[in-house]
């Protein structure tokens, strides 16, 4: 019944309940849409450097991310691996082992860093396939696989020789003639100009470390919290090895994520402190033009406390109707742009890519976006409501009535 | 036996600010159960503040008030309001129905607020509705009826829940005689067929007229008490 009388009552006035429910309607949409976007361009940041370069947890020996010497590597015992592996949402380990060295062919030399991968795993993480320009995976040990860059600047191509010269596990010489088995775009310039990669035996042998790794790669399960998996594996390791996530290795990207974020919160804050005041205004006439209403109800034997249940029944079911249609409009279009994803114009687009991002912004659709924007109108309808309750509280209906 | 019973009842408006207004001056009255009372005098008199405060909306600074034996006065806020609910019908003297509610369910919010059951309400509204000749506005607003016929609906609800008696503070000021006099017949007919106690302050004569027992008030006090036959 109450909640009839509060249906009806915001019917009362149509055009300003209509207006209210649209302001909110409107302050959603857009925040769900600015927020989605930029939560989408976060994750994607996020993916392309934790997918192709860091994975979401690494392993090395304590100092290695710091000095990144080959001295400073893991030998790949297997207790050590079945800890790991062993842990609660771990996915797989990919080992890999980086090192760098001169590349010569000809007369011209390059310093390049080579990256010796296991294809097969790493598949998990990234689709290196899909990033050949040219050839095929390293099928044999002294397979190679050059970056653009690379390639370019030794005119290189598939089938050719080339020599790697450098310094191996604990003082070794490395060296020796590979085969270039393909040419790779890793999608940033910088990246391309200075990486190669054969495959983990390769590598090892090349550089004297059978069994070694640089870095043991996490890849977690989705589901799995970043934060504990990685107290949970450096728990179970002595401090001979630092285990780190992401944002401890790069923490740069973290902190432009940080920044960027706290500029979209504020718009958002501004944008919701206006809205506070449009359905302040909404209820502020609502109450004051219903005293004498009020009056009469409590004249009449109504509780103070149901009529303050009804008007705030018709303050949550106005501000309810905003958000429900907002996101009812949004989440169709963010559906659409996840799946079908932005990509930026031109001279963004470079720039992304420069920075070894994708110029693709699938919008972020997690149901937790909405949700957050519904609790957040629903507690300023609450904040809203102080107002006619505290009203109704000290309410004389012989005042109310007076007018 | 009594209903109502005052005793020696003060009120002042704005005390100790200058302007100060005796409302009501050692005010004692008793009504009994049954009665079809008007409480008439000049303007300002302290009519309103009487209905007020034997209703419970007003406290007075001294005296008592007995409804059926309950010293209103001191009932907390939520118990008199409650009090209110099952014992007093009020009619104020205009625009007290819910403006978003239809003539039916305005008569029977008060019985819906008592938590009665549906078919008790029902019965009890479409009874109501024929009494005050309304049956067949059963499903407008106020808004689209007479002044007349929202007084009748008042009526109606005040007298939903069976109360006591009813208040009713100049409930024909704003009606025209033809609909002046309808609401009388009603309240007659109520009064004599349910036994519900009428009190009603008014200016008009020919409300006067139909009157059984006429208090006349000046300056807060009753300087006539008179019943008359009609
Ligand atoms: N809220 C108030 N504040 C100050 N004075 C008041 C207030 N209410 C009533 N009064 C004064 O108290 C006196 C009695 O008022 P009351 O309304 O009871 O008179 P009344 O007999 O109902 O008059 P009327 O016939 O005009 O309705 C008047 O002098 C009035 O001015
Ligand atoms: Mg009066």
């Amino acid at each position: 019944m109450i909640l009839k009388i509060a249906w009806r009552n915001i019917w009362r006035n149509k055009k300003r309940s209509v207006i209210t429910a649209a302001s909110i309607l409107i302050a959603v949409f857009l925040s769900l849409m600015m927020r989605s976007v930029q939560l989408g361009t976060y994750k994607s940041m996020i993916d392309n450097v934790v997918g192709s370069y860091t994975g979401y947890i690494q392993i090395h020996e304590n100092g290695y991310w710091d000095k990144r010497s080959i001295d400073k590597a893991v030998v790949m015992t297997d207790s050590l691996m079945n800890k790991v592996s062993n842990t609660k949402g771990v996915e797989a380990l990919l080992p890999r082992l980086e090192n760098y060295g001169l590349l010569s062919v000809g007369d011209l030399t390059k310093v390049i860093v080579l990256n010796g991968l296991d294809f097969e795993k790493e598949q998990r993480l990234q689709d290196i396939e899909a990033k050949l320009v040219n050839g095929t995976l390293p099928k044999n040990p002294k397979d190679i696989m050059i970056g653009r860059g690379v390639a370019s600047f030794f005119k290189a191509d598939v089938n050719d020789t080339v020599v790697f010269l450098g310094q191996g596990y604990h003082g070794m010489l490395a060296a020796d003639k590979l085969h270039v088995s393909g040419v790779i775009d890793l999608k940033n310039p910088a990246l391309n100009k200075t990486t190669a990669l054969m495959s983990l035996e390769g590598a090892q042998h090349l550089f004297s470390a059978d069994g070694i790794a640089t870095s043991l790669v996490i890849d977690k399960k989705d589901n799995a919290p970043l934060k504990s998996v990685q107290k949970v594996i450096a728990g179970k390791l002595d401090d001979t090895y630092e285990v780190m996530n992401w944002q401890e290795m790069m923490p740069e990207l973290q902190q432009t994520i940080l920044a960027d974020n706290v500029g979209g919160l504020l718009m958002v804050a501004i944008l919701y402190m206006i809205l506070i005041f449009g359905i302040f205004g909404t209820v502020l006439m609502m109450t004051q033009e219903r005293k004498y209403e009020f009056g009469v109800l409590v004249s009449i034997g109504m509780k103070k406390g149901k009529l303050i249940l009804m008007v705030f029944l018709e303050t949550i079911i106005l501000s309810l109707l905003g958000v429900l249609v907002g996101v009812l409009l949004a989440y169709p279009i963010m559906l659409w742009k996840h799946y079908d994803p932005l990509v930026l114009p031109g001279t963004e687009a470079d720039m992304m890519e420069t920075f070894g991002f994708s110029a693709e912004i699938p919008f972020y659709i997690q149901p937790d976006l909405p949700m957050v924007h519904a609790s957040l109108i629903f507690s300023i309808a609450l904040l809203v409501s102080i107002y006619p309750i505290v009203i109704i509280k000290k309410l004389d209906p012989l005042k109310a009535m007076r007018g | 036996m009594n209903v109502i019973k005052t005793e020696n009842l003060r009120k002042v408006y704005n005390e100790g600010k200058g302007n100060e207004v005796l409302a009501l001056n050692g005010l004692s009255l008793t009504i009994d159960k049954g009665e079809f009372t008007a409480i008439v005098g000049p303007s300002g008199s302290g009519k309103s503040t009487l209905l007020n405060i034997i209703g419970g909306l007003d406290k007075p600074h001294s005296g008592n008030v007995f409804v059926d034996q309950v010293d209103i006065i001191a009932l907390e806020e939520n118990e008199r309001i409650n009090f209110r609910l099952r014992n007093i019908g009020f009619v104020f003297q205009a625009y007290n129905l819910i403006p978003v509610l239809n003539a039916k369910e305005n008569v029977g919010f008060i019985m819906l607020l008592q938590h009665e059951p549906k078919e008790a309400i029902n019965e009890r509204v479409d009874e109501l509705l024929t009494s005050v000749g309304l049956e067949n506005q059963a499903l407008k607003r106020p808004n689209e009826m007479s002044g007349g016929q929202q007084q009748r609906i008042a009526v109606a609800r005040a007298l939903a829940s069976r109360p006591k008696f009813v208040l009713a503070d100049e409930p024909t000021a704003n009606l025209d005689s033809k609909s002046t006099a309808a609401l009388l017949d009603i309240m007659e007919q109520l009064n004599e067929k349910e036994g519900i106690t009428f009190i009603f302050s008014t200016h008009d004569q020919r409300v006067i007229d139909r009157a059984r027992r006429v208090v006349t008030m000046e300056d807060g006090t009753i300087i006539a008490d008179i019943l008359q036959a009609n």
